[in-house]
């Protein structure tokens, strides 16, 4: 079995921690970025050969993957590859779906010559033993079988819904149904019989109406042609990272006692190219209680329930709290931060107030310098850009 | 510097190390939280461009081989040059060769087979980051024979106490920087230049000398080769100082020292600041500080559950301190396990020692308590 990763996606509800990297690439846990995750889960699971297809903003990604070795994925039979859409002959275009991306990497996925393929998204935090799910799809002879997970039933009709039965066929699907049957959403994470997939991406492709989706169209096909669909229950955690909140909420996950998501797990290590960094020093005045901090960073003030990056600085009389601070920032003496997230290289000057204990989560965009004494109001958003506006 | 290969010479377990050195050598000694003392030594000399690296091993050289393995940390896992690891081959049939002479003897193939024009030879138990370009290209304008890396101690906090099997060594370095005397582990010391265990030297030079030095029973560079040359005048040998932070680490005190040393940001950034050192990563999760957890004025490392009192401390990976535990001015190695209300003072504790909740060791600051690798207390 082959995987392959769609990391393509531009993330555009992540707001401006997306405008120069792919949502695959953002940084998450304190040392790892989205990607690492599925990443991981592919290594843990066995499976020694994945495909990473890119389309928005992807240097970043690219140069993150580089060749595989923090994954062990820098193999001569295998390994990781970054696919971008490509031209060949007088044919060549951007993908135009996510099954359209798929389409256009069907002579990567050939050299392989794969039974199955394993069609991955680069936007979940969960730990996940694909190979386990393999077995499942072999079991059923199903044609593709489609990870889902309870959600609360009020959500329900926030996702793709599948209706199986007690053997766990498929029989319908519902993008965002207003009156759910079920709470059994896709978490996007399939297993496809190959010869079955090419069949329908062919079709597909040939399709001027469709969207190349595999939700929209790949899996409504399949269910009309009566083939061999199955759901694969998943109950551990999973998180969509794709909003501000959302990914604030699941760092706060990582924070719970006992966390709702254990990093510390040996069996399943999460792995990730790491910055060559000191280990992290805490200073002779900190006070530090309840966060996860990493290597490079020099704490000299006060952080409580928030997640530090590698080589952020807090000075003297700066107060942390509740917040996710990314790679490279400083906050210097007297900036207090209070349900935010800061992205990278960003620089919170003396005084300055970010965010509040309640509201919206406050967000300062990649290398930021805020001015001395400058006010960020809960649920606001500012960058390099929004301040030369202001000024 | 294409044109210079790096060799370390990683001495025998060093017995005023104690415990620490029983099961490894000085240079695959865990320091500053997640490192190896070679990692220093190894990572100056691939930031100074060199990318022939060879490792002399012998006794104890497990840990060291499974810690370098194909170099890959120091990107030297390469088709061309790259890491060399050179256990003892030869030697007094004890796994143990008699000097660096008999090493580089026992290895003049790889000497041979070496493209490189000059060697940089350093002992396995300094630590500093240094670039060597400077030294080397000072080298090459001097016209000297030999260059020698020093630094100059300050009496007052220098560690008199002697080690039996490390052989300490200090130069008279005159005006012009040449030197002109070399004393070798005396009571009382002349001059307040120490070695610090690094030579450059030409490496078909190095070749004769060690081939010669053999023939006629000599088996240390320093005592038998260089001494009698710098005094009798026969070799040009350049005094080169290294302005940074610089130790030997030859005793448990001194090793105790470093550590805490680098607790201070001005040696830190000595250390870490200018040129990155390199070591093998393991997959750990950053630190947690749990609700209760009380740190300051340490280092610690990704892997570390903290629940109790840390002061004045390293931590390395994955070690985990308990709730109501009171932990000063120790030194704890990788995934230790300190249940609730142990109570330690002054103490280094090998990798893997589990304390058991309540007990208690203080030691003191001039001569800290050892625990063992595995031990339960």
């Amino acid at each position: 079995m082959i995987a392959m990763l769609l990391a393509g996606g531009q993330g555009s509800r992540l707001g401006l921690l997306t405008k120069v990297m792919a949502k695959p690439a953002v940084p998450f846990g304190g040392r790892y970025r989205i990607i690492d995750f599925p990443l991981s889960n592919c290594t843990n699971s066995g499976i020694d050969t994945v495909g990473v297809l890119t389309q928005y903003q992807p240097l970043e990604l690219n140069s993150y993957i580089g060749s595989g070795q923090p994954w062990d994925l820098d193999l001569s039979g295998g390994g990781v590859f970054v696919l971008p859409p490509y031209v060949s002959g007088s044919e060549g275009r951007w993908y135009s779906g996510t099954a359209n991306a798929i389409y256009q990497n069907m002579s990567f996925i050939e050299q392989y010559d794969p039974e199955y393929v394993l069609i991955l998204s680069g936007d979940h935090i969960y730990k996940m033993d694909y190979s386990l799910m393999l077995d499942a799809h072999i079991r059923k002879n199903a044609d593709i079988t489609i990870a889902v997970r309870p959600v609360p039933w009020k959500n329900a009709s926030s996702f793709g819904i599948m209706n199986a039965d007690e053997d766990g066929r498929i029989f319908e699907f519902e993008e965002k149904p207003k009156e759910p049957k079920s709470n059994l959403a896709s978490m996007g994470v399939y297993i496809f019989t190959w010869s079955m997939l090419k069949k329908y991406l062919t079709e597909d492709n040939a399709n001027p109406e469709s969207d190349n989706d595999f939700g929209k169209n790949i899996i409504p096909a399949m269910l009309k042609d009566g083939r061999r669909l199955y759901a694969y229950a998943f109950e551990d955690y999973w998180k969509d990272v794709g909003t501000i909140a959302s990914l604030w909420e699941a760092h706060m996950d990582l924070l719970k006692q006992p966390p709702e998501f254990n990093l510390n797990d040996h069996r399943w290590p999460i792995y990730a190219r790491t910055p060559v960094m000191p280990p992290h020093y805490v200073g002779p005045e900190a006070k530090v209680n309840n966060c996860l901090i990493t290597e490079g960073c020099e704490i000299y003030g006060e952080a409580r329930g928030s997640v530090l990056f590698a080589g952020v600085t807090i000075e003297k009389g700066a107060l942390v709290e509740d917040s996710v601070i990314m790679p490279g920032c400083r906050v210097r003496a007297g900036a207090v931060i209070r349900r935010a997230i800061v992205a990278e290289q960003s620089v919170i000057s003396r005084d300055c107030v970010v965010g509040a204990s309640e509201g919206g989560i406050a967000l300062i965009g990649q290398q930021t310098t805020l001015p001395e004494g400058y006010v960020v109001r809960p649920g606001e958003q500012v960058s390099g850009d929004t301040l030369k506006e202001d000024a | 510097m294409k044109d210079v290969m790096g060799i370390i010479y990683t001495s025998r377990e060093e017995l005023s190390l104690r415990e620490l050195t029983s099961k490894r050598s000085v240079a695959a000694l865990p320091v500053a939280a997640r490192y190896r003392l070679v990692d220093f030594l190894i990572s100056s000399m691939v930031n100074s461009g060199i990318r022939n690296v060879g490792v002399l091993m012998q006794g104890n050289y497990h840990s060291l081989m499974d810690h370098l393995k194909t170099g890959k940390a120091w990107d030297l896992h390469t088709r061309n040059n790259g890491l060399f690891l050179l256990p003892v081959f030869g030697g007094d049939g004890n796994g143990a060769y008699a000097g660096i002479l008999d090493a580089l003897r026992a290895n003049v193939d790889y000497l041979r087979r070496s493209q490189q024009e000059l060697v940089l030879l350093c002992g396995g138990s300094t630590i500093f980051n240094a670039r060597f370009d400077d030294m080397i290209q000072r080298h090459a304008d001097s016209g000297a024979d030999v260059t020698v890396m020093y630094t100059r101690y300050d009496p007052l906090t220098f560690d008199h106490s002697s080690s039996a099997s490390t052989a300490r060594s200090f130069l008279s370095v005159n005006a012009d920087g040449w030197v002109n005397d070399i004393e070798i582990n005396p009571n009382a010391v002349s001059y307040p230049n120490m070695f610090a265990d690094v030579v450059i030297i030409k490496r078909t030079l190095l070749m004769h000398l060690a081939d010669q030095a053999l023939s006629h029973g000599q088996h240390d560079l320093m005592r038998d080769i260089l001494q009698g040359y710098v005094r009798n005048g026969m070799m040009r040998v350049k005094g080169y100082e290294f302005k940074g932070y610089c130790r030997q680490i030859s005793t448990i005190k001194a090793y105790y020292r470093v550590n805490m040393d680098l607790l201070d940001p001005a040696v830190r950034h000595e250390l870490f600041g200018a040129n990155p050192v390199y070591t093998k990563t393991r997959d750990e999760a950053p630190a947690r500080y749990l609700p209760g957890a009380q740190v300051v004025n340490s280092l610690v490392a990704d892997g570390c559950i903290i629940e109790g009192t840390v002061e004045d401390c390293v931590l390395f990976r994955g070690v985990r301190v308990a709730r109501g535990a009171h932990i000063r001015g120790s030194i704890l190695m990788q995934d230790c396990d300190i249940g609730e209300k142990v109570e330690l003072e002054n103490t280094i504790l090998d990798k893997n020692v589990t304390m058991l909740s309540g007990k208690r060791l203080i030691g003191e600051k001039q001569y800290p308590i050892v625990v063992g690798k595995n031990v339960t207390l």
